[in-house]
């Protein structure tokens, strides 16, 4: 079976994801050791060519794929440490990826996933046909709040949809097809399963699809591992081989950061700009 | 800011790191104790090495159905093999584990942790 993952790339004024999807690329190719394919669009591939990063990711990615840009009016806050900006979030077309993987058994993550060590590989051979994360761990341990865990107050719980494993077959593809209609259709499963609409997230589609097609039950089984979680307001320091240095915190202030390492562990970076400006760090890793 | 209130800040810092190190190491852990195997998850702890050893001990070593972390039922063709890659991986993960928390309980300041 041809395994091998799969990043999504779209870039917006304010965000560099070609570069991270680079970086995360890179990463999950040394540490899985399986290929990995960018589905991107024209005007991301052009920025690469600009910001002289297309070879590094002609080398990385074993197919980059072009395809059309979602057109999006979902806004999220992006947060940066201490200050925050509204930006564009090009995230509509992630389901389309059963149609788009070149892979029998794909893993699709984020491009702000970091995989440092080996341990998804543990996945690839297991029966589930589709698998997502349960939770997020925060890196911190208290940080989590009720919408981390489940996609309302009095709603079902929250899968995350920042690591997603499935073979390419009939029975998956009615999960991605059923992402794509609640996607379509988000303002009514708001009402029906009692979430904020204001911004449309794939944590959220896939979660209720996982839900309607186990039978409107929640599969508490074969499950991807959590994600460990640096969120937005904490800051990569250094970065070394496998190895991050984190500061992060509680606050909003510097007063109250707190050092940590992450060492041979995949994690979640919320704070995309941290990536980036790390990037030639990441980039002599690669 | 009195300096005993300050002293008292920074080793709440210190250990406020130390108990987050840990919190990660325990994590890391508990990753490369996860195996994938004949289309199941174990999770790899003492009751799985003792109930394989038992089965062994008992003569079971081939065809026999465990119930990996989902609890679905998964026959081990092979169970001695099983036994020696569970072995393995107890070992090296515990090891691992036990060098840095070794470490870092003999680590007395936040630089030190940090270059653990």
């Amino acid at each position: 079976m041809k395994k091998g993952v799969v990043i999504f790339a779209h870039n917006s004024r304010q965000i560099d994801y070609a570069l991270m999807s680079v970086i995360a690329g890179g990463l999950a190719k040394k540490n899985l050791n399986v290929p990995v394919t960018l589905i991107t669009d024209e005007s991301t591939v052009e920025w690469m060519k600009i910001s002289k990063i297309h070879n590094k990711a002609k080398k990385i990615f074993e197919n980059i794929i072009e395809v059309k840009k979602p057109v999006t009016n979902n806004q999220r806050l992006l947060i940066d440490t201490y200050s925050s900006t509204m930006v564009p979030f090009v995230n509509a077309n992630r389901a389309t990826v059963w149609d788009v993987t070149p892979y029998e058994r794909t893993l699709l993550i984020d491009s702000d996933f970091l995989i440092m060590s080996n341990s998804l590989s543990e996945y690839w051979e297991a029966d589930s046909k589709f698998m997502i994360s349960s939770s997020i761990n925060d890196v911190r341990g208290d940080r989590m709040g009720v919408l981390d865990k489940a996609v309302s107050d009095t709603g079902i719980p929250l899968s995350w949809a920042t690591t997603v494993m499935f073979t390419k077959d009939k029975e998956t593809k009615v999960i991605f097809d059923l992402v794509e209609h609640i996607r379509d259709n988000y303002g009514h499963y708001a009402d029906l399963y009692n979430f904020n609409p204001a911004i449309f997230r794939n944590d959220i589609a896939f979660s209720l699809a996982a839900h309607i097609v186990n039978g409107f039950e929640y599969n508490s089984h074969n499950h991807l591992p959590p994600v460990l979680t640096a969120i937005g307001r904490d800051l990569i320091h250094d970065v070394d081989d496998n190895k991050l240095t984190l500061l992060i915190n509680d606050e909003f202030t510097e007063d109250a950061v707190v050092a940590t390492v992450i060492k041979d562990k995949d994690i979640h970076v919320m704070n995309k700009q941290s990536i980036v400006r790390n990037a030639n760090k990441f980039m002599s890793l690669l | 800011m009195d300096d005993r209130l300050k002293k008292a800040l920074d080793f709440s810092n210190f250990r406020q790191t130390v108990n987050i190190q840990r919190k990660n190491l325990k994590e890391k852990l508990q990753a490369k104790l996860t195996y994938g195997h004949a289309g199941g998850i174990f999770y790899i702890d003492r009751s799985l090495i003792s109930f394989v050893q038992l089965c062994i001990d008992q003569g079971r070593t081939s065809g026999v159905p465990l119930l990996d972390s989902n609890d679905n039922p998964i026959i081990i063709e092979d169970l001695l093999k099983f036994k020696d890659e569970i072995f393995d991986r107890y070992f090296s993960a515990a090891f691992e584990y036990s060098n840095e928390y070794e470490a870092l309980k003999k680590s007395r300041t936040v630089e030190k942790l940090l270059n653990l």
